[in-house]
């Protein structure tokens, strides 16, 4: 008999004054004792609600509406809340994606333990302490963490602790719902390790949700993979892997690739920097197909010409900047974010600037952007000095320095017709006005691909997805025609089938406007896709830097190698097994 | 120049579609008002979905329409004086007579204009002082933003009673605008903080620093910008205000500042205790403008419920836990 057997079961959420909508569609599946199963799907297909609802944990407006589901011969669907408490010792745990802020910041991890310990008398007094210790060991940490407060521990430490609380009652089934996608790259792959490890160990089952197919693949042996409520897909790692039968999983598994590999591709994405020269600009023009390289060199193009008036096209000189941020608290040694950086972003480059969280990447970008300015060294863009700039320069600056921020959703005003977020810049720094001004916001959104035009300068931002709102943040900030973008993660918070498209438009808009782009990310796939140059940076020293090829293929920095081998590989996944 | 040379060419993922577009072009109004009054009236089906909104909201009607229509309602004018002295309620004067021979059921009623007026005014009046010093304060760093702390701290550690019976001690015979003055003064400071905090959250978000990209000043961020993220706080903070406004008034009319020959449910109070309505038995006398009194703000208290569920979902009634 399976642990687990779900049958056509349907997840409802029905908000008050709203129309109900079904989540969850008759799913079905099963999970055999001991298995490591993968749910995959990008944002809003269910999966969380899937998740929540075999563990009982769904709450209003979210109800079950039909179904079963049979936990080891029995129906937990219609179980009381008090059985369902005592069953969830020996029965099914959960680890949530905030698992790390579901923590106590009050109450030290050792009180953490005993109130579960307690909850469910199961360990007796005598042996707690020796049972807590046996837990921290198994998820990897030092047995000081019993005397800590959450807040004292990294994000990490804390999603392991929070799987050690749900270890701690023995679970026969437990559900990670996106255990790592909260924490940062390198961290993530460690944490990733000690679940299958644990797994491995422990022998529970395992239900894995998550919407990164490759870290999905990495672990598990059966993946369902599922869409717009209903999982469209079943079928072993294997299977998945090299006969996806469903065209979403196709889709999914089309987006990922190696950076490392000589040549890189993905749907809807122009290969570039295939061919390794020591220059540059060889590379790039190798890359871009002939077209384009007309478009470049033959007639004027319409930015070039709109831009008379203003001044020549100028690069970014940073010079041994540092930033060091005074001590957050008493007793604690002063943060050093950038520690002596100096580079060029030459007029019309494209440069990734990567590194774990941490690395002083965003640091760097405020930097340049005049927002921060560095404790020492200098940063120049043309004539203008910005680490000294005041209001009227950083105005003068922001002209030709536009930033597209890492998250769509709250770099939107939600009360604010898009038409109205794209009118500002236009109005405040074209000189355009009325009518004028209106054809402009029209034309930037023909640019970025959200046509009619006319309904979109019309919506409000809720009324848009995630991938629609990114176009808009572009296309405001290239409303002024700037010389240069700040990109901050602009795709990592878009779901996997949206990022190639966004990047596709960042990477054509770079070229045609001739605009240059620091590209700020540790995603190092999208870094090979859209740059040409590459720095890598470590705890705010740049590490290496170089071709974005030429450093990702044959990286020297020993950092640089394990950012690359963090990253989730499906097909490298398959290799190994 | 004409407007088809500013479009850009044709790239790779865009498909090169260029509708025809000149010069002559019909460029339609933006959509600004329909949406706005769109959200107004979402906003007072939320409040008027909440059921203890609702009976506040009657309430308040009810009080509003007795001060607009006071005349067609009141049987007698407010200091028609010439019935007989200290009469038991009756059928003629249903709340029974003061000491000085004025109707009280009348006084009731006409004593509700000077409530509701002051509690709209002064609540308006702090809540606009509270809104432009709390949300410049909010957005603002550095010595200035001190300078407003050290004096919203004052006046939030000054006890406000004492402070408006010194003030209004001070400022003699200013009759109503005397004292929404001294009740606005008084008044905005906890406003004042608590948009200040509500702004320093949102002024941390992106579309803050995406605005300043776009080159708008620090004015318009902050009214055009945040102001509009704040609607629910600060019509909560404006019913809080008018509340207090109210309780204010009656207070400072019941202690005899002020002008005591208007007839407010403060001064009937006072001119009831003057003339020891509770021993000669006349406990009508103190109780119907004390009720009042409560009513209204209890009214105002009750729409701040529905206000509530404005700004977070979670608030509204049968959402779920």
């Amino acid at each position: 008999m399976s642990l687990l057997e779900v049958n056509g079961l349907s997840v409802v959420y029905e908000p008050r004054g709203a129309e109900p909508t079904y989540a969850v569609r008759k799913a079905s599946f099963s999970l055999e004792r001991g298995e490591f199963v993968g749910l995959v799907g990008e944002s809003g297909s269910g999966k969380s609600t899937l998740g929540f609802a075999v563990t009982r944990l769904a709450k209003a407006p979210a109800r079950i509406s039909e179904g079963t589901i049979l936990f080891d011969g029995r129906d937990i669907a219609s179980m009381e809340e008090e059985e369902l408490r005592k069953q969830r010792r020996g029965g099914f745990a959960m680890v949530l994606q905030s698992g790390m802020n579901a923590l106590n910041p009050v109450r030290s991890i050792r009180k953490h333990f005993g109130d579960i310990f307690a909850a469910h008398g199961h360990v007796p007094k005598t042996k707690r302490l020796a049972r807590a210790y046996d837990l921290l060991e198994k998820v990897e940490l030092p047995r000081t963490v019993l005397d800590r407060f959450p807040g004292e521990l990294s994000g990490g430490m804390r999603q392991r602790v929070s799987i050690a609380l749900a270890l701690s009652l023995e679970p026969q089934l437990m559900v990670f719902d996106e255990p790592t996608t909260a924490l940062d790259v390198l961290v993530q792959h460690a944490v990733m390790g000690t679940i299958r490890d644990l797994q491995k160990s422990e022998n529970f089952t395992a239900l894995l949700i998550s919407h990164d197919l490759g870290i999905v693949l990495e672990s598990t042996s059966r993946v369902m993979v599922m869409s717009e409520g209903v999982i469209v897909e079943d079928g072993t790692s294997q299977q998945i892997l090299q006969a996806p039968q469903h065209q979403y999983t196709q889709m999914l598994l089309g987006h990922y690739a190696d950076p490392r590999a000589e040549v890189v591709q993905v749907p809807g994405l122009v290969v570039r920097g295939s061919t390794i020269s020591t220059t540059g600009h060889s590379s790039v023009v190798a890359a871009v197909s002939p077209e384009r390289g007309e478009t470049a060199t033959g007639t004027p193009s319409a930015p070039a010409r709109r831009r008379a008036g203003r001044p020549e096209a100028s690069a970014i000189v940073v010079d041994g900047v540092t930033k060091v941020y005074p001590r957050p608290r008493r007793g604690q040694d002063a943060v050093t974010a950038v520690d002596g950086v100096s580079f060029t972003l030459e007029q019309g480059q494209s440069m990734a600037l990567v590194g774990a969280s941490g690395s002083g990447k965003s640091t760097l970008a405020k930097l340049v952007t005049g927002i921060e300015r560095p404790t020492s060294g200098t940063i120049h863009f043309g004539e203008a000095r910005v680490d000294t700039l005041r209001r009227k320069g950083l105005r003068g600056l922001r002209r030709e320095v536009q930033m597209v921020f890492q998250d769509p959703y709250s770099a939107l005003n939600p009360l604010h017709t898009v038409e109205y977020a794209l009118m500002r810049p236009v109005l405040n720094y074209t000189g355009l006005h009325g009518g004028a001004a209106r054809t402009r916001v029209l034309e930037l959104l023909e640019t970025v691909g959200l046509t009619p035009v006319e309904q979109f300068a019309a919506k409000l931002p809720h009324e848009l997805s995630g991938g629609q709102r990114q176009r808009v943040v572009i296309a405001r900030a290239l409303a002024c025609d700037p010389q240069v973008i700040i990109a901050d993660e602009p795709v990592s918070m878009l779901d996997v089938s949206l990022r190639a498209g966004v990047l596709a438009l960042l990477d054509d808009l770079r070229v045609t406007f001739g605009v240059s782009m620091l590209y700020i990310t540790h995603d190092l796939l999208s870094a090979r896709l859209v740059t040409d140059q590459i720095m890598v940076l470590n705890q705010g020293r740049v590490v290496e830097s170089g071709l974005t090829a030429q450093v990702l293929r044959f990286p020297e920095d020993p950092y640089t190698m394990e950012l690359l081998d963090a990253i989730p590989q499906p097909h490298r996944a398959g290799a190994r097994r | 120049m004409t407007v088809a040379v500013n479009l850009p060419e044709p790239t790779g993922s865009t498909p090169p579609h260029q509708p025809p577009r000149g010069a002559d072009t019909v460029v339609p109004e933006p959509h600004g008002p329909a949406s706005s009054l769109r959200v107004l009236s979402r906003g007072a089906a939320t409040i008027w979905s909440n059921k203890k909104a609702r009976i506040g909201v009657v309430l308040l009607l009810a009080f509003v329409a007795l001060a607009i229509f006071a005349p067609l309602i009141a049987p007698y004018g407010a200091s028609e004086n010439g019935f007989g002295r200290n009469e038991a309620p009756s059928g003629s004067h249903w709340f029974g007579t003061t000491a000085a021979g004025e109707d009280v059921f009348s006084q009731i009623v006409f004593g509700a204009r000077i409530s509701v007026l002051v509690g709209f005014i002064a609540g308006f009046l702090s809540t606009l002082i509270a809104v432009v010093v709390g949300l410049s304060w909010g957005y603002i760093r550095g010595p200035i933003a001190d300078v407003i702390n050290f004096v919203v701290n004052l006046v939030l550690v000054i006890p406000g009673l004492p402070l408006m019976i010194v003030i209004a001690a001070y400022l003699q015979n200013g009759g109503m605008t005397m004292i929404i003055f001294v009740v606005v003064l008084t008044g905005w400071a906890y406003g004042a903080r608590v948009l200040r905090s509500q702004t320093q959250s949102i002024r941390g978000r992106d579309f803050i620093t995406a605005a300043q990209f776009a080159g708008d000043g620090a004015a318009r961020i902050v009214f055009h910008e945040i102001l509009p993220n704040m609607t629910s706080l600060i019509t909560g903070s404006f019913f809080g205000a008018a509340t207090s406004a109210i309780l204010a008034e009656s207070g400072l009319s019941f202690l005899g500042i002020g002008d005591t020959t208007t007839v407010s449910w403060g001064s009937m109070l006072f001119w009831a205790s003057n003339s020891n309505a509770l021993l000669t038995g006349q406990w009508v006398l103190l109780f119907a403008p004390g009720l009042c009194i409560a009513l209204l703000a209890t009214s105002l208290t009750l729409i701040n419920f529905g206000v509530d569920g404005l700004s977070n979902p979670r608030l509204r009634e049968g959402s779920g836990r």
